[in-house]
């Protein structure tokens, strides 16, 4: 017996590395600490008197958290401490009042709302698994994500011991064609259409495909990509400058992009082209001949996708807007159902890759697009909160939104972000599948079986009774 | 002025905050305006006002607070019962009885509860012993009972140990052959609904010396409970668990814990046919100590739906009358046990009522540094003073007791002289959404 054993050559297990990157641009604190300056003086007054000069006792006050630990104590709360126990308030309703700070929720939009934006924040900045005591403090269900729940079994593969790291949960997806079945001819050599895909350790792609001209964010989502080994979509234009990060920088080709092709200065892997192209796409195969062509367009005609991978286009990414909407209004978890439906009933499904961007904004809602039927997804909007962008007004149009990055932002400080993000959420999946008890995230796609919708439960446990029936 | 001189520092502190809290909790349900901050979409801010109010006086809330439902937009606060009109009501004094059994198999001890509701597992480590205390108290007081979870047993809960339900979950911490034998019904918790199919967790932060031992394992060093248990890969495996309680204690009711999966129903029939006397299901809006977000919202169904998905299957199988069905997970009210129970439930688990009732805001910083600020999911030994067990304990006991007041009226007004009547009334309800 060897007295130690030693990893294949060339083995590593993935892991990507988070470090703490607080904030730099200061947002405003989650609550408004008030404290009337006579009540509190009064309080002083009364306990010096009551204690008589016992210094602990007087100066014992309610707060754990260090919101009245400043030099002059109540009389400057630090507000940004405040985690809004209440126990304060709890103590001294006459003087103290805990207020959610009105600021802070004015951060996002309607869609991106500031709770998501929270959640980003500690995401980004930690790296970690939100963590919270107390139970679900939201809506009951609701449209869209909100209206799904995924399933767990009681007695599954014991893959929780994956999530702690002692057993691998993969995460790897693979993005381009696989044939429904190998040929061979007579000497035993394959013929016919061979699988051409590339494999990234995370179904996490970053989507900066309609970032402005000269966007700092572009150079941060390359390098980023690069070290997690997964893809970031960028503008042709911003993609001239990558080549460093060739490996992961999928360009944007548009219909002007065409005539500065060989600019590119790198072959990549994967291309996307920006809406269907007969010229376009001729254009793109001579270029690059060795990259997959993907389509970029919008969710909205699932017919007419099918008909694309006819013609050769077998990886698409598709698009609703960052509310997760097509232009006629439909939510995007409807959107890829339909798209998936379609290709299984054409019976191609296995051969194509679908990405999605658009209205997934939270850990969660990976996963449940991946259940809906995508292979990956390809993240936007979280990227610009993680990266501490403000929303200028409603952010909902691809190209039509405003956004303002932190003056101060860095690449350094920005790909750690970027990263921290990546691994929380690829942590909150593991965690997803280890209740499942499946130990590839591969076989999560399309894996209906695994959800439950609101509408359905809901029919099946409240029909029958009285007033439902009408309600719906 | 009361003499300070013989106190300790410590002692002085503690006395004050403790006066200070009490004020608080006193002060706010009667209160023109709430504390802003307070309170969100499933515990509103009546409801955890009024909870309080309850944990007071013993009675429910006259003052205008909204105790029966929240403002969650589904599930329990989309439905009402159908009342009928006053002249179909049962006398003022008629007696109504809210006693339930545990047991509808004709082995074991015939136990039963004064009250269709028990306290739920908290474990040792993630509340503090006055927790464990007030709640054993309370129970014994009431005649029902409260469960260990998954941390140990400590020495100062066995004089009520006739009112304690040992849980075996998949860590067994602080299992041991005594604390078998000391239960009148042995719970194993294969899930927990507020982060279903993911174990158990306890932070090193609240791993201290007494709670280690308790558990038999490091100080400071976070403990894990896996996820499943390892030795349960079937109903056959879960049956061998099953004999082996028996052996340990051939008195013992079994109870099997399970989360809210699509198979929910399957699952309650599985635990049934390997001899469970108690089904409890634990749905996915339920409390905890720590658990990821992302678990708590989205992994596995909200208890409204698994009810009368079990009740139904298990009516079906013909075994319903066999087997005691209790709910938990987001039960937040009397009005929610009854709903409970009218969509097919025996009974109802309780556990964040409970923890409001002796001053939980609902703030969530319970993993956070030292833990909760006022002294409940904790084990700082200077905080956990804040909540005193005799305290705790009226407390408990008032709520319940403001439970109970509101179950008799409400059964009186729907004609039933017994909570048992109640059962898959589900004609008795009506949708408000
Ligand atoms: S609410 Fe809690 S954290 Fe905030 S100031 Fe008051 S005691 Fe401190
Ligand atoms: S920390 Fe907050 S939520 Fe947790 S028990 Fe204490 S008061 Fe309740």
């Amino acid at each position: 017996m060897p007295e130690h054993r030693e990893a294949p050559a060339g083995y590593h297990r993935y892991h990507i590395p988070t470090k703490p990157a607080p904030d730099i641009e200061k947002w405003p604190s989650r609550f408004k600490v008030k404290v009337r300056r006579t009540g509190l003086a009064k309080l002083l007054l009364s306990e010096v008197l009551h204690y008589r000069g016992r210094k602990d006792v007087i100066l014992s006050r309610p707060c754990m958290y260090g919101v009245f630990s400043g030099p002059v104590g109540g009389f400057m709360p630090r507000e940004e401490h405040c985690v809004g126990c209440l126990r304060c308030t709890t103590e001294f309703p006459e003087f103290v009042r805990i207020e959610h700070n009105p600021e802070r929720q004015k951060l996002g939009d309607s869609y991106f709302t500031f709770n998501y934006v929270d959640q980003i924040a500690y995401e980004a900045s930690s790296g970690l698994v939100p963590v919270r005591g107390a139970g679900y403090r939201g809506k009951f269900g609701g449209e869209g994500w909100d209206g799904m729940w995924t399933d767990m079994s009681e007695i599954v593969r014991p893959t929780r011991d994956g999530i702690h790291g002692r057993e691998t949960i993969s995460t790897v997806v693979d993005i381009g064609f696989t044939p429904n079945f190998l040929q061979f001819d007579a000497a035993g050599q394959p013929t016919g259409s061979l699988p051409h895909y590339v494999s990234v350790q995370l179904p996490i792609l970053f989507d900066g495909g309609d970032l402005p001209g000269n966007s700092p964010a572009a150079h941060i989502y390359a390098r980023t990509a690069a070290e997690l080994d997964t893809l970031a979509v960028l503008p042709f234009e911003h993609a001239i400058g990558l080549g460093e990060y060739a490996h992961a920088v999928v360009p944007v080709v548009r219909p002007h992009d065409a005539p500065r092709l060989s600019q590119l200065g790198f072959t990549p892997r994967v291309v996307e082209m920006h809406g269907w192209d007969d010229a376009l796409y001729t254009a793109i195969a001579a270029a690059f001949p060795e990259a997959i062509i993907a389509l970029r367009t919008g969710f909205e005609d699932a017919a007419a996708l099918v008909g694309y991978a006819q013609r050769g286009i077998k990886v698409f990414h598709l698009l609703a807007d960052f509310h997760g909407r097509s232009p006629d209004g439909r939510f995007v978890l409807d959107l890829i159902r339909e798209s998936h439906t379609a290709f299984v009933e054409a019976g191609i499904r296995e051969e194509v890759t679908l990405l999605g961007s658009g209205g997934m904004i939270a850990a969660e809602h990976m996963p449940k697009a991946m259940i809906c039927g995508l292979d990956a997804v390809a993240v936007d909007t979280p990227l610009l909160v993680a990266l501490q962008a403000r929303f200028n007004g409603e952010c909902a149009g691809r190209t039509a939104s405003h956004f303002s990055f932190p003056t101060n932002l860095n690449q350094a400080w920005g790909v750690q972000r970027l990263k921290n993000l990546a691994a929380s959420w690829r942590d909150q999946l593991l965690e997803i599948l280890g209740a499942m008890g499946l130990r590839e995230v591969r076989r999560l796609r399309g894996e209906m079986g695994r959800a439950m919708f609101m509408k359905s439960l809901e029919a099946d446990a409240f029909a029958g009774l009285l007033g439902y029936t009408e309600a719906k | 002025m009361a003499d300070i001189t013989h106190k300790t520092d410590e002692q002085l502190i503690v006395e004050k905050h403790i006066a200070n809290l009490h004020n608080g909790f006193a002060h706010w349900p009667r209160a023109e305006e709430a504390p802003p901050a307070l309170g969100d979409s499933r515990w509103t801010q009546d409801l955890i006002l009024a909870t309080w109010l309850m944990a007071e006086t013993g009675k429910p809330p006259e003052n205008g607070l909204e105790y029966k439902i929240g403002a969650s937009g589904g599930g329990f606060d989309v439905l009402d019962f159908n009342i009928p009109s006053e002249d179909q009501w049962l006398p003022a004094d008629t007696e109504i009885d809210l006693s339930i059994p545990l047991n509808r198999r004709d082995d074991g001890a015939q136990l039963k509860i004064n009250i269709p509701m028990y306290g739920g597992g908290m474990s040792y480590g993630s509340i503090s012993e006055h927790v464990m205390q007030a709640r054993a108290r309370a129970a014994q007081h009431l005649g029902t009972f409260t469960s260990t979870g998954e941390g140990g047993y400590p020495p100062s809960l066995v004089p009520y140990k006739d009112h304690i339900i040992t849980q075996v979950a998949t860590g067994m911490f602080g299992v041991r052959e005594e604390t078998i034998q000391y239960a009148p019904i042995v719970e194993f918790k294969y899930a927990q609904g507020a982060k279903p199919g993911l174990g158990g967790h306890l932070l090193g932060d609240k791993a201290t010396d007494v709670v280690a031992a308790m558990r038999e394992s490091v100080p400071w060093v976070s403990l894990f409970s896996p996820f499943p248990f390892h030795s349960v890969y079937s109903v056959e495996d879960h049956r061998k668990h099953v004999d082996w309680i028996r052996t340990t204690n051939p008195r013992a009711l079994v109870s099997v814990k399970v989360s809210t999966p699509t198979d929910v129903d399957m699952v309650a029939v599985g635990s049934y046919f390997a001899g469970a006397h108690i089904v409890h299901l634990d749905g996915s809006y339920g409390g905890t100590g720590a658990a990821p977000e992302i678990a708590k919202k989205n992994i596995a169904m909200p208890i409204e739906f698994a009810i009368p998905k079990v009740h139904k299957y298990l009516v079906s199988e013909n075994v319903r009358e066999e087997v005691t069905l209790m709910a938990s997970g987001g039960v937040r009210t009397a009005y929610d046990v009854a709903k409970a129970i009218a969509l097919g439930a025996d009974g109802c688990v309780m556990g964040t009522a409970e923890l409001i009732a002796i001053g939980c805001t609902r703030c969530s910083n319970c993993e956070r540094g030292r833990g909760c600020p006022f002294g409940l999911t904790t084990t700082d030994p200077l905080l956990q003073q804040l909540m005193p067990a005799d305290w705790g304990q009226q407390r408990i006991v008032n709520m319940y007791n403001a439970y109970a007041i509101q179950l008799r009226d409400l059964l009186r007004k729907l004609g039933l002289k017994s909570i048992r009547e109640l059962r898959g009334r589900r004609d008795l309800l009506k949708y408000v959404g």
